[in-house]
């Protein structure tokens, strides 16, 4: 039996809570998302996984066609920095257009980056989708 | 917090000899473990199973987590964004209730877009049916008793998710091999209707459909990926509903068990109720 007021949560985080993320892609300009990070957090890849958890699922949510990979690199030789950060945005050929370095960023910052390098538009606040109990 | 243990050790053992640190819960619960009668247990089983009953029969959108499946899946693909798309896989889960002795629901559905090939075993030792089954149909593992006794050495995994034979190697399968494949439900048996002199037309029927049966109280199938389109789940999650009403009206008991609340769920996602059946 789920909580449910628990499960109400965990999907309006997703569609409703994190407004910074309720953005719209242009679908004419990109076709896809791709992050590659460290699986472990150590040399400051900490809030690329932060990102992935907390925002690209609003993300996918309110673009819903837009392709998104992301490649976490294993890395446990805590000395060896030399792992890749970052997130990249291909246009609809396939080909990278914008790059977003996310080493030694906060998930926040990596975020408000994210919406003033990319072309976007902010979603209406009737077009959002809030889950409520009956 | 030191002032509220209490001092002597006979403080700490009551007069039935228990420990005061147990939690209240757990000693309530065992209390009322002990006290009911074997008419009171009864009683509460009855109760329960009428309360099963009256949830299944309530209409899905009456949840509070119920939603309409194209936004259903608009979550769980939200969800799952980032993990290795072999794992993005969407099952379906029916809660059943059934009375005592039912048999379990089980069946075959045959899925318009398939998530992966149906790997199909042959053992016989008909040289005729091996070559049919090698040659025609391509299965995935095909032999004699040469290939039973690697399944029992654990040289040959069980990965296939059928498996048929003739009647002259039934015997040597269940004598050999039926603790390995009988738990996962891949044993020939003439009961089941996997054991034919001819496999040919089982075989065929067999490829693209893929096998499901009750556990617990409820069906549990992988329907669809995160990948595929709306269009391509709805297909999919049709010929379920079919294929379930199907197995139970086909339910060989005095009153047919009721399926009840369905769950559409990722491997990581949460589980969100559609109205299926």
């Amino acid at each position: 039996m789920p909580n449910i007021p628990k499960q109400l949560n965990f999907l309006n985080r997703i569609s409703y809570n994190t407004p910074k993320a309720h953005v719209r892609l242009d679908p004419s300009r990109y076709s896809g998302l791709k992050l590659v990070f460290q699986y472990e957090n150590h040399n400051g890849q900490m809030g690329a996984r932060k990102f992935w958890n907390q925002y690209l699922p609003t993300l996918k949510f309110y673009n819903p066609e837009l392709q998104m990979d992301v490649l976490r690199i294993r890395n446990s030789n805590l000395r060896d920095a030399t792992t890749p950060c970052y997130l990249e945005a291909l246009d609809r050929d396939g080909k990278v257009i914008q790059t977003l370095q996310m080493k030694n960023k906060r998930s926040d910052t990596i975020l408000d980056e994210f919406n003033q390098l990319f072309e976007l538009e902010q979603i209406p606040n009737d077009q959002l989708i809030q889950l409520k109990r009956n | 917090m030191i002032g509220l243990i209490p001092s002597l050790r006979s403080q700490l053992l009551g007069s039935t000899s228990r420990c005061l640190f147990h939690t209240a819960a757990l000693l309530r619960a065992e209390e009322a473990g002990s006290k009911l009668t074997k008419e009171q247990l009864r009683k509460r089983e009855v109760r329960r199973a009428a309360r099963r009953k009256v949830e299944a029969k309530k209409p899905a959108h009456t949840h509070p987590l119920y939603m309409p499946t194209p936004l259903a899946l608009r979550y769980l693909r939200a969800v799952e964004v980032g993990y290795p798309a072999s794992q993005q896989v969407i099952t379906v889960t029916t809660s059943v209730v059934a009375d005592r002795g039912n048999p379990p629901i089980a069946g075959n559905v045959s899925l318009p877009s398939p998530l992966k090939d149906v790997l199909v075993a042959v053992f016989s030792n008909d040289e005729q049916q091996l070559s049919m089954a090698r040659d025609k149909f391509r299965c995935h593992l095909v032999g004699g008793s040469d290939i039973i006794a690697k399944i029992k050495q654990g040289e040959i995994p069980v990965d296939f998710d059928k498996a048929f034979a003739t009647p002259d190697i039934a015997q040597e399968l269940t004598s050999q091999v039926a603790r390995i494949l009988g738990p996962k439900q891949v044993l020939p048996m003439a009961k089941r209707g996997t054991v034919a002199s001819d496999l040919e037309p089982l075989i065929k029927d067999s490829f693209g459909s893929i096998p499901f049966r009750q556990k617990g109280n409820s069906i549990s199938l992988a329907v669809a990926k995160c990948e595929f389109s709306d269009r391509q789940v709805l297909e999919n999650l049709l010929a379920v509903q079919t294929a379930f009403k199907e197995a139970v009206s086909n339910q060989k008991a005095k009153r047919p068990s009721i399926l009840g609340r369905t769950t559409l769920t990722t491997t990581h996602g949460p589980g969100i109720v559609i109205d299926l059946v």
